[in-house]
């Protein structure tokens, strides 16, 4: 509900989507006018892209779409689960070693791969320590990258990144 | 500022190091200060300074819009981070720092007398700033910050003071100090330039986080 909210004004789109949700998970649902509703997270992103037209966010390439599937569907299934400490870690670990060599989740453009890993990530980047944040270093860029795209925090707190590493030697 | 000579891999370790925590040279768009960069580093930086490598394949990706990225070319010594040294004297591709330049060109071709006079000017100008600029007061102080009590999130509160960003000021390193009763202060240094920031303004802007700071106390207060 809300993360598609803000997504929605992400993509410029005027907000008139009813949004439900379903089940003990509280996996969202969109009421379309002609048809079936949609359900799932990225299926919703996915048709919300389509219908701001901005279709280059779901990648350019055959390979690029992948990427950006991926780690769509990453998110739900890595991200968002009921995660231990233990897991997050993980996830941060990993996404630490992806985003070494690259600017954005899926290279050298921006993507809703990004946007919503950002979302999915949003409470986990605020409550890290300053040292967590210089070991997942890669990821402090990449999310303090994203937060200042336009459109995207809103009225998201501004996770704070500080210039001067103190912890570093050691990449 | 600067990178020092970046085909060198001194230069290049000091561009691998400032964009590791930066997507681009300047802001969070690539523009002109990427491509002025990219243009200098010429080819892709060795694999193990993977963070310049990443940025440099990046920027390579954008090449066919250079010019239409925003912002305008400076001189090289005008980028990167602010404590290094602009130390692309000998090099024929170097540009220098404004106040010593005396003769303003972009050539890479010096006649012998102008390239003496400037590498005179240049020994001179790094011995100055080795000495810290007399012209610049500076004052390094001790902070104490004090929470309201021993719940208080510390690494916030660290997070808060440091998030505080002025003209003429840098934070330093921090540690905590317990005072009794399970509560800690934090005991954070910080470098000022005199003329710019005060004591009292950075009491103002610390004790405005009232969530979770009670009171700053100066401990120490030191010239440089």
């Amino acid at each position: 509900g809300e993360e598609l909210a803000l997504l929605e004004k992400a993509l410029g789109l005027q907000s008139g989507n009813k949004y439900g949700a379903h089940g003990e998970r509280q996996i969202p649902v969109l009421q379309t006018n002609n048809g079936p509703g949609l359900t799932g997270l990225v299926t919703i992103a996915s048709y919300l892209v389509k219908q701001a037209k901005k279709e280059q966010l779901l990648g350019s390439s055959a390979e690029e779409k992948a990427v950006v599937h991926q780690w769509l569907e990453y998110r739900v299934t890595q991200v968002d689960r009921h995660s231990s400490r233990e897991d997050t870690k993980t996830v941060l670990k990993d996404l630490n070693i992806h985003l070494e060599d690259k600017v954005y989740l899926a290279g050298n453009s921006f993507t809703l791969a990004d946007i919503l890993m950002y979302y999915g990530l949003h409470h986990v980047m605020v409550d890290l320590t300053v040292q967590e944040k210089e070991t997942y270093l890669n990821v402090s860029r990449w999310f303090n990258h994203i937060q200042h795209y336009p459109g995207v925090r809103q009225h998201l707190t501004n996770v704070v990144f500080i210039k001067n590493r103190l912890y570093t030697n050691a990449h | 500022m600067g990178f020092g000579d970046l085909k060198s891999a001194a230069g290049l370790r000091v561009l691998n190091d400032f964009l590791a925590d930066k997507s681009y040279i300047e802001g969070y768009v690539p523009s002109q200060a990427d491509i002025a960069v990219f243009e200098a580093v010429g080819a892709p930086p060795p694999a193990e300074l993977f963070h310049a490598l990443r940025w440099y394949n990046h920027i390579k990706s954008y090449e066919k819009q250079k010019a239409s990225l925003p912002g305008v070319k400076k001189a090289l010594g005008k980028y990167g981070p602010a404590d290094v040294e602009d130390t692309t004297g000998a090099a024929t591709d170097s540009k220098d720092d404004d106040d010593i330049d005396l003769f303003g060109s972009d050539d890479e071709e010096e006649s012998e007398e102008a390239k003496k006079l400037r590498e005179e000017r240049l020994a001179q100008y790094e011995s100055k700033k080795s000495k810290k600029p007399a012209v610049v007061a500076k004052s390094s102080i001790l902070l104490d910050v004090k929470p309201w009590d021993d719940e208080t999130d510390m690494a916030k509160l660290e997070e808060c003071v440091r998030s505080i960003q002025a003209d003429g000021l840098v934070w330093g390193s921090s540690k905590l100090v317990p005072v009794g009763y399970g509560i800690k202060k934090l005991q954070i240094q910080c470098v000022v330039e005199d003329d710019k920031v005060g004591t009292d303004m950075l009491e103002e802007r610390i004790t405005a986080f009232e969530d979770y700071v009670q009171s700053m106390d100066v401990a120490a207060f030191n010239k440089i």
